[in-house]
Formats: structure tokens, C-alpha cells, sequence
């Protein structure tokens, strides 16, 4: 267990799947959002960002899907080794709510992503029912959101944003509005496609067991300004199963260390 | 329909509804008949019958002026509507046009219509121009705003979604904007179909040559109510058939609902 792991920023700026912030501050106007932070995700690796709310934690991930003006920020930012713009065909974007368009059907709405960027319809298609079928939502192809439960529309955003062919995913907060029972199937559901293509991932949350149980590593942040408090590496094995984790000691004990480490982030 | 409490079946629910309408209709004729009432001023239910009867199947000149006027409102009503769901959609995605226009716009809409059809009387004479022009500068106006009320409606979550993944400015508005905004625009739709006919209806009514407006002019100088009531009670039919039809269509464009 390592607080502030390497950052090795050398390394990992520059590559396709990498995400790069050297000493990045954000400013809307005269509030400081995000203050100084500096941060390296490698290809692949899952990393969880914490912290309260109005941290910061969404600003950056909008700024690395290139929704900000270049203006408010002071700093560098890489995305796959360039900076930051929107429509960036390396990134997919999952927001906190689902996005679903209610007159397309769950098959059609897992399509959109590929759609706007162009992929031709036979494959999109066959992407999208695959991985409707991975996220089990096998026989509701042709269900309106209307028909589906909170859970199921969240299966089929994740649907729509695994079919794109992005290195590097962004969620910010996906599993927020879910109830416990149904973050936990999701959350399993989110892992074993990861861990099937092993893509980058940062996924912002102030859910801290949701974060732990995932990540490879978790990084916490303070309150606003935004600050890296702690960055720290989750030990637990690969594959990984959320449900299992929930009675593992060994996540406990990352879990209050994490807990720790957001505390003395809010006492300033 | 929701059932609530109701313990009656629906065939009894309909029979109950005849009874009503028979009941009512007996009354009325037996006041006529009896001269309770001067049948000049309410008609007779018996009279109704035979004069749809003679203008209906005999002579088929109610059927002809049905037509007239059918014909002034759909022209009325796609002229309007088209115009109305186009300018509108030009409103949403050009906002210096729209801040050009709108006042403008606004100031015409203000106007009473009913007013200017004398005006539209003298330039696009007595025939169904006048009279489509009337139902068009109605339905224009209600097409046009609530296809900028339903384009401004959109989700935000979409725009981000579609920005993130790259989307051009068209392919935002015909896959977010034009879809999200069809519901709203349906109700315009619905109201602008409406008042077309009341364009038509009216237009016909101040002066015309054809059409059920025209007929009912006639009929009710010449104090032929039972003819009055008769007209009205087509003109209803068309009502309601235009409601049916437009909620049809609207359940089958917006099943996803």
C-alpha cells in the first residue's frame, strides 16, 4: 500500500490509452476549481477519482473530453498524448444520467455512439448486439427506455459507450442514481468488460467502496480548490469480482485507508 | 378511458350514452312539435334528419360544400404548418434571425386574424384562396411556437453526449434536437389542424361562394334551423374526426412514448 504512487509521466504521456496532467489548475473566473494537480493514468489501468462534492473531479474529466474553452485552464493536459478536443474519436464519454434518446430503442440507442462516428451499420449493429448481450439485456433489442428500469437504461449506456472502439473511457459517476443492489450488478458488469479488453478507465465517483472495489488505483482529492491528496494503489487480485469483495478483509482495509486519507482532504 | 370505481361494462356504458341521446333528442322534438319552443328558433330533431337526408343523398350539395371547405382547411393546414415547423426550426438554430424576427412576428400574431379577412376577402377574392390564406395565417403562427418551445426543450445531457462523441451541427439537430421536438410540435399540429378549420369556417361564413360556412349563412337567413343544426352537426363530426385522426397519428409517430 503506497500513497502517492509514481507517476511515471514520462512514461505514459505520449501513448495511445494514456491520460497526462502536469500540474493542471482550473479557473472559472475567480474561483480556483482544481488546484495544482498532477496525475498519470497508463494504458489500461482503471483509476478511480474520489472526493466531495464540487471537488473538481468532473471538470477534469470534461476538460479531457475537450467540453471546456483551452482559457480557463493553466497547465498541461494529454489525452493520448495530445491536448484535449472535443469529439476526440480516442475518448467515450458515460455521464451520471443515462443520455438514452426515448424514441430510439435500447439497440438503436447502444448504436448512437458508433453512428455519429461513422462506423457502417452492419458492424455498429453487430457491436451493439453483442454487447447488449454482455451487459444482459439479451431480448429487450427492441424495448423502448420507457419499458426499461433505471438499471436496465444504465446497462444500455454502457452498452453505447463499450461500442465504441475508444482506448481511454470516461465516467463520471454512472452508477450514482442506482440503488445498492443494482450499483453492485453493474459495477460487475462494468468490470468483465474491462477486463475482457483492458481500456483505460478513469471513473469519477464519491462512492468510495464503489471505487476501491474497481480501480486500480484510487485517487482522492480535496475539497474545492480540488488538490491530490492521496493516490493510492489497490492491491486487491485480478479478476475481480465486486459482490465477492464485499466480504474480503483485505478490501476493508483499503477501504477505511482510503476513507483516511478523504477525511484529512475535508479538515483542511 | 380509465376505469376507476366503475362497476358498468362497456357495452352498458354505451347503451347508457344512447339512452341519453335518445332522451334528449325525444325531449327536444316533443318541445318543437308542441311549440313549447317556436321551432324557428330551436328547429326539430326530425327536421335535422330530413334535411341531411335531402342534402346528403338526394341532392349531395351538402357533401359538395363539405368539400370545399375540407379542401380549404388541409391546404390551410399544410401550408401553415409546413411554414410554421420550417421557420420555427430556422428560430431554433439561428438566433441572430430569430432576435431579427421574432418581435416582428409576434406583432402580426397580435393582430385578430377574424379582422383581416375582409382584407384577405379583397385581394385573394371570394373563392377558397381567401379562405385558405385565413386558416394559414392561424395555424402559421401556432406551429411556430411550439416548434420553438419544443426545440429549446431539449435534454442537455443529449448535447453533451453528442459534442463528446463528436457530433456536427447537423447531425445534433436531425438525431437530438428535431426528434426531441416532435412531441411538442404534435400538439401545435393538433391546434394549428383546429384552427384551420375555424379560418376556413369563418372566412366562408363573411363572405363565399362555396362551403358549409356559406351554407350556414344561407340557411340561418332564411331561418331554416333544423338546416343550422344539421350543419353544425357535421361540422362537429369533422371535429371530432380530425381529433380521432390526429391522435391516432400522433400514438403511431410518438409509440416510443
Amino acid at each position: 500500500m503506497n500513497d502517492r504512487a509514481p507517476h511515471s509521466m514520462s512514461v505514459t504521456s505520449g501513448r495511445r490509452g494514456s491520460v497526462a496532467l502536469a500540474r493542471v489548475s482550473v479557473n472559472f473566473g475567480q474561483l480556483l476549481v482544481v488546484d495544482d494537480v498532477s496525475l498519470g493514468v497508463a494504458p489500461g489501468e482503471f483509476v478511480s477519482i474520489v472526493g466531495p462534492s464540487g471537488c473538481g473531479k468532473t471538470t477534469l474529466l470534461n476538460f479531457a473530453a475537450g467540453l471546456l474553452p483551452s482559457d480557463v485552464i493553466r497547465g498541461s493536459y494529454l489525452v493520448g498524448g495530445a491536448p484535449p478536443v472535443s469529439g476526440n474519436r480516442d475518448i467515450a464519454y458515460m455521464l451520471a444520467r443515462d443520455a438514452l434518446c426515448p424514441w430510439r430503442t435500447a439497440l438503436e440507442n447502444a448504436e448512437l455512439g458508433a453512428e455519429i462516428r461513422g462506423v457502417p451499420p452492419p458492424e455498429r449493429r453487430q457491436r451493439a448486439l453483442e454487447l447488449l448481450d454482455k451487459v444482459g439485456l439479451k431480448g429487450f433489442e427492441d424495448a423502448y427506455p420507457k419499458a426499461l428500469s433505471q438499471g436496465m437504461r444504465q446497462r444500455v449506456a454502457l452498452a453505447r459507450t463499450f461500442s465504441l472502439d475508444a482506448p481511454i473511457l470516461l465516467m463520471d459517476e454512472p452508477f450514482g442514481a442506482l440503488d445498492a443492489q443494482t450499483k453492485l450488478q453493474l459495477e460487475d458488469v462494468l468490470l468483465s468488460l474491462w477486463q475482457r479488453e483492458q481500456r483505460t478507465v478513469v471513473f469519477v465517483t464519491h462512492d468510495l467502496s464503489e471505487a476501491v472495489s474497481m480501480s486500480d488505483r484510487v485517487v482522492v482529492m480535496s475539497a474545492r480548490p480540488g488538490r491530490v491528496v492521496a493516490d493510492v494503489r489497490i492491491t486487491l487480485g485480478r479478476p475481480r469480482s465486486v459482490r465477492a469483495l464485499q466480504k474480503d478483509p483485505a478490501y476493508h482495509e483499503l477501504y477505511s485507508h482510503v476513507w483516511t486519507k478523504l477525511e484529512e482532504g475535508l479538515s483542511p | 378511458m380509465t376505469d376507476r370505481t366503475t362497476t358498468w361494462t362497456v357495452p352498458q356504458i354505451w347503451a347508457g350514452r344512447v339512452a341519453i341521446l335518445v332522451a334528449f333528442f325525444s325531449l327536444w322534438e316533443q318541445v318543437a312539435a308542441r311549440k313549447l319552443i317556436d321551432p324557428i328558433l330551436i328547429g326539430r330533431p326530425s327536421g335535422i334528419v330530413t334535411f341531411l337526408w335531402q342534402e346528403i343523398f338526394v341532392t349531395g350539395s351538402l357533401i359538395k360544400d363539405l368539400g370545399w371547405t375540407m379542401l380549404g382547411t388541409i391546404l390551410a393546414f399544410l401550408l401553415g404548418s409546413v411554414c410554421g415547423v420550417l421557420v420555427g426550426m430556422v428560430f431554433v438554430t439561428r438566433p441572430t434571425v430569430e432576435a431579427l424576427l421574432s418581435p416582428i412576428l409576434m406583432a402580426l400574431n397580435a393582430m385578430p386574424r377574424i379582422a383581416l379577412a375582409p382584407l384577405f376577402l379583397i385581394w385573394f377574392g371570394l373563392g377558397i384562396g381567401s379562405k385558405i390564406t385565413i386558416g394559414f395565417s392561424l395555424t402559421f403562427f401556432i406551429v411556430l411556437s411550439s416548434t420553438v418551445a419544443g426545440g429549446r426543450g431539449g435534454n442537455p445531457d443529449h448535447i453533451t453526449l453528442a459534442r463528446t462523441l463528436g457530433a456536427s451541427e447537423t447531425q445534433i439537430f436531425r438525431k437530438f434536437i428535431l426528434p426531441s421536438a416532435v412531441p411538442v410540435i404534435f400538439n401545435g399540429l393538433r391546434l394549428g389542424l383546429i384552427f384551420a378549420l375555424l379560418g376556413v369556417i369563418g372566412g366562408e361564413i363573411i363572405a363565399s361562394e362555396h362551403g358549409l360556412g356559406q351554407t350556414l349563412t344561407v340557411l340561418a337567413a332564411s331561418f331554416k334551423t333544423s338546416g343550422v343544426f344539421a350543419v353544425i352537426l357535421l361540422l362537429a363530426l369533422v371535429g371530432v374526426c380530425i381529433t380521432w385522426g390526429m391522435t391516432w397519428l400522433e400514438n403511431w409517430l410518438l409509440r416510443w412514448r
